[in-house]
């Protein structure tokens, strides 16, 4: 159950880029999350809700898009797609190898608006 | 508004972890991180290797949920013990180690052993600049079980498996063990161990002293005996 840590952190990290660009409501959070990571989305989704209640993400939709594993041999340095239990470089039959991808949670977009924004907005439309 | 990132989440732990690499490679100190599912004989076999070691030579941290009961098991044979209490977290985190290394005297010591809260899922994810993680698997716990936990298998510096005095007597069968690990992490090293029968401690002792020997380097204080 890291998904609690996960969100907590993930939190700090949307609402530190929502200060920064004068995002007052955050809408959508894009996160892509590599399999190896083995985040349970229902979990994640659960986490995320808990976390965000009161602050200017709580209505904020989470989108998490699978990144898949991609790792390289340290004998043959090839690079092939390893199963989750299964880790055997083709080439040479080990299982030695360094993760390339497939092993990080990263955030890739965060949208929202500012107060301003809006009201903006209404003048333009009055 | 859509703001396009690249912020990694969880780097915050990784930075944190990466200082206290930096502090224990100071300090000559061989840190271990000890990851089994809870019951697997970690407090048990650290009251054995530590005494082993050499007197006062290690120090400690141990987390868990709740109690200090482990702390206390091993107050004395190591030369200082935290406990860290972890309230609802399954995992220790890098700033929880940094923190205990402010009331721990790291210097004098040659080991640091950190016993992670009972878990084969989590910890594998916070790195705590470790030097190694050991992966304790028990007889008890059934063959089965790095095929169903693979990420903290994968990691693993070091795979011991422990209660071999129970192979006897229930069925564990470590061909299926190592086939499983050779298709995570096919170079790990497998020590077979009984806390009890003090079986095994030789080569996980032959084990410790090399990883000290070779991580902390030419000037290490740890001489094998
Ligand atoms: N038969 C047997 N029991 C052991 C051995 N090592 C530990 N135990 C028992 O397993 C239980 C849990 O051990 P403990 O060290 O507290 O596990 P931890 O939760 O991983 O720290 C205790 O009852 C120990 O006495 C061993 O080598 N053989
Ligand atoms: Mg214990």
């Amino acid at each position: 159950m890291h998904e609690m840590s996960i969100a907590t952190e993930l939190l700090e990290i949307i609402l530190e880029i929502a200060d920064k660009n004068k995002i007052d409501i955050i809408e959508e959070v894009h996160v892509k999350s590599g399999v190896l990571k083995k985040i349970v989305p229902d979990v994640m989704d659960a986490a995320f809700i808990a976390v965000v209640e009161g602050t200017i993400a709580e209505k904020a939709k989470l989108t998490l898009e699978e990144v898949s594993a991609q790792v390289r041999c340290n004998k043959c340095k090839i690079s092939f797609k390893p199963e989750i239990d299964d880790f055997l470089c083709p080439v040479c039959n080990k299982a030695d190898v360094e993760v390339i991808s497939g092993n990080d949670m990263i955030i890739s977009s965060v949208t929202g608006y500012s107060k301003n924004d809006i009201e903006k907005g209404k003048k333009d439309e009055d | 508004m859509k703001i396009n990132v690249i912020k990694r989440v969880l780097k915050a732990n990784d930075i944190v972890a990466q200082e206290n690499r930096e502090k224990f490679k100071s300090a000559g100190l061989l840190a271990v991180n000890i990851i089994s599912s809870p019951g697997s004989g970690k407090t048990t076999l650290l009251e054995k290797t530590i005494p082993a070691l050499g007197e006062k030579k290690s120090i400690v941290i141990v987390g868990d949920l709740e109690t200090t009961r482990d702390a206390k098991r091993l107050e004395p044979y190591a030369y200082q013990v935290t406990q860290i209490q972890t309230g609802m977290s399954c995992h220790l985190y890098a700033n929880q180690i940094s923190e205990s290394l402010n009331d721990l005297d790291i210097e004098k010591t040659d080991f640091l052993f950190i016993e992670n809260v009972g878990n084969i899922v989590c910890p594998g994810e916070f790195d705590l600049g470790e030097n190694a993680k050991v992966v304790l698997l028990s007889v008890p716990e059934g063959d089965d079980k790095v095929a169903k936990y693979p990420t903290i298998f994968r990691v693993a510096d070091v795979v011991l498996i422990t209660k071999i005095d129970l192979l006897g007597v229930l069925t564990f069968d470590l061909d299926r063990v190592k086939n499983d690990l050779a298709k995570l992490n096919s170079n790990v090293p497998i020590i077979k161990i009984s806390s009890l029968k003090s079986d095994g401690m030789d080569k996980w002792m032959d084990w410790l002293k090399e990883k000290h020997n070779s991580s902390i380097g030419e000037q290490a204080k740890f001489v094998t005996e």
